[in-house]
């Protein structure tokens, strides 16, 4: 009955409050609520009966008595221990999560951010809900150069083609002004099958088309030859399908997460590392667990399985490689070589990696020497004798030892 | 039409995602040795589980980084490797003896707050945001995110940081297998300053 009278007493000042707050005179009450409300309660609750992480905080004050309250925000935990039936319930329904305990706010600060929480209910501001996260614009992954040079020469066959077609049709007509003049009229009655087939033989017999078209085919079959000569070993526009469709445009785009978190060797090491479950869990305990894709990796944990991704990029063994090398002392970016995987929805091999490739980048490329001690004395021996920056060729950059041993 | 067909003769050839080509004298391709991330039929690991060549630490043992090295406090790597000889036997849910044994071998010179700073873009900033306010894009997916410069937070020490980023606290998960010793403790030292942020 006393708390009941109480809670009528709290709750009717809480209306004069904010009566007065609306009026300017208690405004400073429902203020530091405010502030205290968004530093320190408002990730996990919402003044609504949203549920954020903790409960919806909208109509505290009916729920639960002011002493209740100031005992659970100074040491929640201990009330849990105490075997308070509400606390105990709330700690179950909501995941057992700990929530953080405040102990040194006074039992007035406490009452102005329950003043704040209840002007809020009944003046309910419109709450500017979080802008949904645009999603980052796909543009239209352009043809690479393989694809135009390709576009190129199926035009160019086509022109041949036609260029072919014309010139039979001139030869074919020449031969009949040539042969059928004299007896025009009985030429017309030799079916029209026969006539082509006849000077389809003829064509036959001609060494010049003879030649031009087996120039013409050795010179088909030589180029695509060479092409695919060109090709072995070469993996560019590899994208194979991966066990788990993960996206780095979702997690690298979108969500901005920098390549470092999940590729945890990318500075330190040679290779860059294909993050291991944990590394996943650290958002998908939480994010997305009903998705059938997030499943896998609650599965491979539970079976302690490790997760067969397809590598992507495989460098011969014959050429040495450091990541660390290129991306901590060197500077380069990750999509320098990768491409832009922030607007990859399947991982693709963009880059040659073939020798080419590398040796062209270290002939242009400055070595990163600025604020690195190494390279002191190169840089000064370099300027003594040379003009322009010392680029990495100019330090080794080409010698075959230095990736080939 | 003739060219119509041979166009289409070759674009079908040009669906070839999962395929790698033709290789060339493999056996100078695959590793002999076994790389940690190597994945090539013919070289599958036949000791460990599910032909794997990378393996957990043993337990116990601390990285051959530190190897031959010794627990003196006139370098940085000696007060480093006592420092983390001692968190290495804090369990974690002991947040009150890391609070309490653990703190900062980093001064925090211009130089250590901005590599810390570097790191905690790398991975912190997606979820805490770029000032510390929980405000991360990831953090409105996941939710209950801290403001660091909260009455409960703003006072944390050292210990008590490092120890959260090791092996997590409250929703947010253990980080420690992703940042070495050394890049945590310089995340420590730019976490303070975000502490003090208004």
């Amino acid at each position: 009955m006393i708390t009941i009278k109480r809670l009528k007493i709290v709750a009717i000042t809480m209306i004069l409050g904010f009566f007065a707050s609306v009026v300017g005179v208690k405004a400073q009450d429902t203020a530091e609520g405010e502030q205290i409300f968004k530093n320190n309660c408002s990730t996990c609750h919402a003044v609504t009966d949203e549920v954020v992480v903790g409960p919806g905080l909208k109509g505290i004050s009916q729920r639960r008595p002011i002493d209740w309250i100031v005992k659970w925000v100074h040491n929640p935990q201990a009330v849990i221990a105490s075997g308070d039936k509400y606390a105990v319930d709330l700690y179950n329904k909501y995941n057992k999560a700990q929530m953080t305990a405040y102990p040194g706010y006074s039992e007035a600060q406490i009452k102005s951010v329950i003043a704040y929480i209840d002007a809020q209910a009944v003046a309910p501001v419109a709450v500017a809900g979080a802008a949904p996260v645009a999603g980052a614009a796909a543009p239209a992954e352009g043809a690479s150069n393989g694809g135009m040079m390709q576009y190129i020469l199926i035009a160019l066959l086509g022109v041949m083609v036609l260029v072919l077609i014309a010139l039979l049709s001139i030869v074919s007509s020449l031969t009949k002004l040539a042969s059928v003049s004299p007896e025009s009229a009985e030429a017309q009655k030799i079916p029209l099958l026969q006539r082509i087939a006849e000077n389809g033989k003829k064509l036959a017999s001609n060494s010049a088309f003879k030649t031009g078209a087996a120039l013409l085919i050795t010179l088909l079959i030589g180029k695509a030859t060479l092409d695919s000569a060109y090709g072995i070993g070469m993996h560019q526009g590899y994208a194979p399908e991966q066990p788990i469709q993960f996206s780095h445009k979702l997690h690298a785009g979108q969500y901005e997460i920098n390549c470092n978190y999940c590729h945890t060797g990318v500075y330190k090491g040679k290779g860059a590392n294909i993050p291991s479950a944990n590394i996943c869990m650290n958002c998908h305990n939480a994010i997305k667990r009903e998705s059938p894709e997030i499943q896998k990796i609650y599965r491979s944990l539970e079976k302690d399985e490790p997760i067969q991704w397809v590598r992507v990029h495989n460098l011969p063994d014959l050429a040495y490689f450091n990541h660390a090398q290129h991306t901590n002392v060197g500077g380069l970016e990750c999509t320098n070589c990768h491409g832009e995987i922030a607007k990859m929805e399947v991982v693709q091999q963009r880059s040659s990696l073939t020798m080419g490739w590398c040796i062209d980048c270290h002939r242009k490329t400055e070595v990163n020497a600025k604020g690195n001690a190494y390279y002191d004395k190169l840089v000064e021996l370099h300027n003594t004798e040379h003009k322009g920056n010392m680029k990495v060729q100019d330090i080794g950059g080409l010698e075959c030892s230095k990736c080939h041993y | 039409m003739l060219s119509g067909v041979v166009a289409l003769a070759m674009t079908s050839c040009k669906d070839k995602h999962n395929d790698q080509g033709t290789e060339f004298a493999p056996n100078m391709y695959h590793s002999v040795g076994y790389e940690p991330l190597s994945q090539s039929e013919g070289d599958t690991n036949h000791i460990n589980p599910y032909g794997m060549n990378m393996r957990l630490p043993v337990k116990g043992t601390v990285p051959r980084k530190y190897y031959g090295q010794e627990a003196k406090s006139d370098s940085i790597d000696g007060t480093l490797l006592e420092t983390e000889l001692t968190a290495r036997t804090i369990k974690s849910g002991d947040m009150a003896s890391s609070e309490s044994l653990l703190t900062n071998p980093f001064e925090p010179t211009e130089a250590n707050l901005e590599a810390g700073k570097l790191q905690y873009e790398r991975f912190c900033q997606h979820c805490h945001g770029e000032t510390g306010k929980g405000d991360g894009l990831v953090a409105k997916m996941y939710k209950g995110v801290p403001i660091y410069s909260s009455d409960a937070l703003k006072n944390l020490n050292d210990g008590h940081i490092y120890h959260t980023i090791t092996h997590g606290k409250g929703r947010m998960w253990a980080h420690g297998s992703q940042i070495s010793a050394s890049d945590r403790w310089k995340i420590v030292l730019y976490v303070h300053q975000l502490q003090q942020a208004p």
